[in-house]
């Protein structure tokens, strides 16, 4: 048997509250597992030595405080289960990001008991969230920045909620598998100028780049650009070479295409889509897009943004996964 | 695994502080002075540096000063191990530990070494009061552990103590099971080497002046308490040790003359009794006159000595019986020489004394009557404040001052019987005791110390004879009073007549000792005989270590569930009383295929309902609005909830069918 065969093997015996309907979890009497913590550990080596202290000297007074602090050591672990018992995580949302960036986890964690709750910290493997203290019948907002590798839905991994209190001297924890997922659109490529097919259609607003009437906008500098197209001001700002752009009454519409992107890796040509979009927003010029089994009419603004944003990170994707 | 590491405020670095120093605090009255001053120098440097961060010591500062604290612990005590010096360079390191406490993980040290330092004050001092001292202490360091372990500080000082309090009473069951259960040693695992120190109390070396001094101290040396019928005051007489040597000064006994043997008398003693025994730092044990056996085993020697193994350095509780007879006929070979033996500087009119007594006596006894009935009829004192004889006190005080104390009296008159001929021996021990009425037990202080003879006659073998009771007899019957006149002013007795103040005084001082001696038979004094009754009366004879095993967890963990239930249920919501009354209502409105449905409001369901069943229109719309009203209106009260639940009651709508 392989390590990875024995770790699912041992992991069929995993307790771990799986989602409701809501897509939170609530955490039950027997999902609980608590552990001494290294203070708990060091305090029965103390008490150990308190024992053989008092046994060896004849002291009832020393035994009788070794076995109240023991009994202190034992009934730590019935209240620290207690603290996390009953608390209910509930999914709240998660804002999309680029791959690579910090994905913020938004959970809130409800108390629905008449009991305060101290110190319950919320974890994914090394990743902290945050650790609040929960009054009873209250919930307080959770969060968790859990960094995004790829493009796609980046669905919250198993979390573990976990407390020390009262006394530091164990460690409760559960593991939760919270419904909530995040959308990662795909990393953005380097800066670059799409290769666009471009139409013109008559439009009041005139077009982009072609006659040299009217100022209309700026784009970045082709080689071969005039150096008195160039945007001096711009460059001083440090936003890199800009070419000033002039139009008639013409309005030229741009098309992402994913066919005309020369590179054929399709993660390459998603990243670069994606930065053409950012780069189109930028100059605020109106654009359409083409994927393989979707097109999006052109169109301009964050909410434009998002939806052919969102189509880059869910192309492919099972549609299980979408 | 370690929530986020957040360090410590700057008020918990105080509180930390002040408990740890609390935990201390006791030891510095028996630690040397040197190290006493040390401690309190680096408490003081401590809080100093809380207040003014710019003089928390670096680490080579620290490093040195803990070396500092070595050496000077090593050169008080020239060892680092033992009882006294194990406590010495324990608090130096916990004192240590406080000055360079940073992060969560160095107050947790913090913590459990005071928790540590607190056993060890029990080696010095295991009165209720240092007791209940210390576990005050001991909340406050738990209280505190409780507090960092929050995320938001408490918003009251108050509440982290109710949190330990809930956790320590929790805690408590546990405890006495195990301290019921956990067998005890009656020897310890490895030799201690716990030095002596100076307690009051009879010494086995007497020289007259000596119990004198005893009586200034209300100390007190035991307290028994009897099974059988205690005997009367002058009955009372508790053997401590016997003397039989004497250098014609002091009074001692040879110690090349070994007279230690088991023996064992055949008599049944008909007074049975527990005795809570002071911690005197000798091996003989006090007993009532004559002892016969214990329930120990301790050693009885020859001159009815009992005796122990290893000296009684800590509070001993044990149980004996003896006998008031006078039926003490042991005699070994030498006994009787040795009890003849006389001082060199035996004067001759002491030889003239006791010639006067021979010519007129015809036997042994009547001599020793003769000699009583001469400190009585002689303008003899009996003080507490006697003048001090210097230069052989026998004769300056039988014919110079004649004003002296017990010791004095029986030193006398053993000698002089000596010199007539018939063996005597010195009885040390304390005679008499307070009864304590609400404990049922006698306390015997140190002022009741006592000296007294006993003579070998053919007849009846070692008999008791107190001289002082020929002087002053209300000594024996009645309590000294213990304060002093000017010297030679002749001793008070305390009679029972004391006014309303003194009895009530009396009745307090009596209730404290007897919480005291409970706690010395209870806590203190605990023993593995204890544990064996106790486990007899529940009739196991003994246990083998499975059984033990299984009975400590057995008992530890009902109370342990007991916590587990109440935890659970304590958090559980009670739901307001007008929704299990409204629920009562759908309930009874579901009987009749009519189920409020989960997105239905208490408004719609009736409106459904009513539309179902026109009929109970009237009860349907009155306990909806009283519903909606008790539970979302202003100003509901508890009557009102109360109404609904009898409407409620009364609402029967399988009664009335539709249409009917």
């Amino acid at each position: 048997m392989t390590r990875s065969a024995l770790y699912r093997w041992f992991r069929q015996f995993r307790r771990q509250a799986k989602p409701d309907s809501y897509g939170g979890v609530t955490v039950k009497a027997r999902s609980i597992y608590i552990l001494p913590t290294k203070q708990g550990l060091l305090l029965a080596v103390v008490l150990l030595a308190m024992l053989v202290g008092s046994i060896n000297y004849g002291s009832n007074l020393g035994h009788l405080a070794t076995f109240l602090l023991g009994g202190i050591w034992i009934t730590t672990i019935l209240h620290t289960w207690r603290n996390l018992l009953g608390l209910r995580l509930q999914p709240q949302y998660v804002d999309a990001v680029f791959a690579g960036e910090s994905a913020d986890f938004c959970l809130s964690l409800i108390n629905p008991s008449n009991l305060d709750r101290f110190a319950i910290t919320l974890k994914q493997k090394k990743n902290f969230g945050d650790s609040l203290d929960i009054p009873n019948n209250e919930q307080l907002p959770i969060h968790l920045p859990l960094v995004s590798k790829k493009r796609g839905l980046f669905k919250l991994p198993q979390i573990t909620l976990h407390t020390t209190y009262p006394l530091g001297l164990f460690h409760a924890w559960t593991y939760a598998e919270i419904d909530l997922s995040c959308l990662v659109y795909p990393k953005p490529a380097e800066r670059g100028d799409p290769p666009v097919t471009e139409s013109y259609t008559k439009s009041s607003s005139g077009d982009r780049g072609v006659g040299s009437d009217d100022f209309v906008g700026l784009r970045t500098f082709r080689t071969g650009d005039s150096p008195k197209q160039i945007d001096w001001k711009a460059y001083a700002r440090q936003q890199g070479l800009m070419s000033k752009q002039f139009g008639g009454d013409r309005h030229l519409e741009i098309t992402l295409d994913w066919d005309l992107i020369p590179e054929q890796e399709p993660e390459r040509r998603l990243s670069l889509l994606c930065r053409f979009i950012l780069q189109q927003e930028e100059l605020r010029h109106a654009y359409a897009m083409k994927i393989p089994g979707l097109s999006i009419a052109s169109g301009l603004g964050s909410g434009h943004m998002q939806k052919c944003l969102s189509a880059l990170a869910r192309y492919g994707l099972a549609d299980a996964d979408r | 695994m370690q929530i986020a590491d957040h360090s410590l405020t700057a008020r918990q670095h105080l509180l930390v502080s002040l408990c740890a120093g609390f935990a201390i605090a006791p030891h510095t009255l028996h630690v040397p002075l040197p190290i006493s001053l040390f401690l309190i120098f680096l408490f003081v440097w401590r809080l100093t540096a809380l207040r003014y961060p710019q003089f928390q010591p670096g680490r080579w500062l620290l490093v040195l000063t803990t070396l500092g604290g070595v050496i000077l612990t090593f050169s008080q005590y020239h060892t680092l191990i033992g009882r006294d010096a194990g406590v010495g360079l324990l608090t130096v390191m916990m004192i240590l530990k406080i000055l360079e406490v940073r992060r969560r993980q160095d107050l947790y040290v913090a913590v459990f070494i005071s928790y540590f330092v607190i056993i060890t004050h029990f080696l010095f001092d295991q009165s209720m009061v240092m007791a209940l001292y210390l576990f005050s202490v001991m909340v406050c360091l738990t209280a505190l552990l409780i507090e960092i372990n929050r995320i938001k500080p408490s918003a009251t000082t108050l509440e982290p103590f109710v949190r330990t309090a809930i956790i320590t009473l929790q805690a408590i069951p546990i405890a006495i099971v195990l301290f019921v259960i956990f067998p005890r040693l009656s020897q310890p695992l490895w030799n201690l080497g716990i030095g002596s120190s100076g307690t009051t109390g009879l010494s086995d070396r007497m020289t007259p002046g000596q119990i004198a001094e005893l009586i200034e101290s209300p100390e007190v040396a035991f307290r028994v308490s009897f099974v059988t019928e205690a005997p009367a005051a002058e009955q009372r007489y508790w053997r401590g040790l016997v003397i039989w040597d004497t250098d014609g000064h002091s009074w001692f006994n040879r110690k090349d003359q070994v007279r230690e043997r088991h023996m064992q008398l055949k008599a049944h003693g008909e007074h049975s009794y527990e005795v809570f025994l002071e911690a005197h730092q000798q091996r003989w044990l006090y007993a009532l006159d004559v002892p016969v056996s214990s329930k120990q085993r301790f050693r009885l020697s020859q001159d009815l000595i009992l005796q122990r193994r290893e000296p009684v350095r800590q509070s001993l509780t044990y149980q004996v019986r003896s006998t008031t007879e006078q039926q003490n006929k042991v005699v070994m070979p030498g006994m009787l020489q040795r009890a003849l033996e006389l001082p060199d500087n035996v004067t001759q009119r002491q030889f003239e004394l006791v010639e006067g007594w021979r010519a007129n006596a015809k036997s042994p006894r009547e001599i020793v009557e003769l000699a009583l009935s001469h400190f009585n009829k002689q303008p003899f004192v009996y003080t507490l404040t006697p003048p001090r004889y210097l230069d052989n006190p026998i004769d300056q005080f039988l014919f110079n001052a004649q004003e002296g104390f017990c010791e004095h009296y029986a030193t006398s008159f053993t000698q002089l019987m000596r010199i007539a001929g018939i063996p005597t021996r010195l009885v040390l021990g304390y005679q008499g005791g307070e009864y304590n009425e609400l404990g049922d037990y006698f306390i015997i202080r140190q002022y009741d110390a006592h000296a007294w003879t006993e003579v070998w006659l053919e007849e009846s073998g070692w008999l008791r004879v107190d001289p002082t009771a020929a002087v002053a007899p209300e000594r024996i019957r009645f309590q000294l009073r213990n304060d002093f006149g000017t010297e030679g002013s002749p001793a008070m007795f305390q009679l029972d007549e004391l006014g309303l103040v003194g009895s009530n005084l009396r009745r307090f001082a009596h209730m404290l000792d007897n919480a005291n001696i409970q706690w010395r038979r209870w806590i203190i004094g605990y023993s593995r005989e204890h544990q064996f009754s106790l486990m007899r009366n529940f009739g196991f004879d003994t246990l083998t270590p499975l059984q033990w095993s299984l009975i400590t967890i057995g008992l530890i963990a009902v109370p342990l569930l007991l916590v587990a239930l109440r935890l659970v249920l304590s958090g559980r919501k009670q739901p307001l009383p007008e929704i299990i009354a409204y629920d009562r209502f759908c309930k009874k409105l579901a009987r009749q295929g009519i189920s409020r449905k989960t997105y239905e409001g208490p408004m719609d369901y009736a409106k459904r309902a009513i539309g179902e069943r026109p009929d109970l229109t009237a009860p349907i719309s009155r306990i909806t609005a009283l519903y909606i009203k008790v539970r979302y209106g202003p100003n509901a009260d508890k009557s009102q909830s109360k109404r609904l639940l009898q409407q409620v009651r009364q609402f029967r709508p399988g009664r009335q069918k539709p249409g009917t």
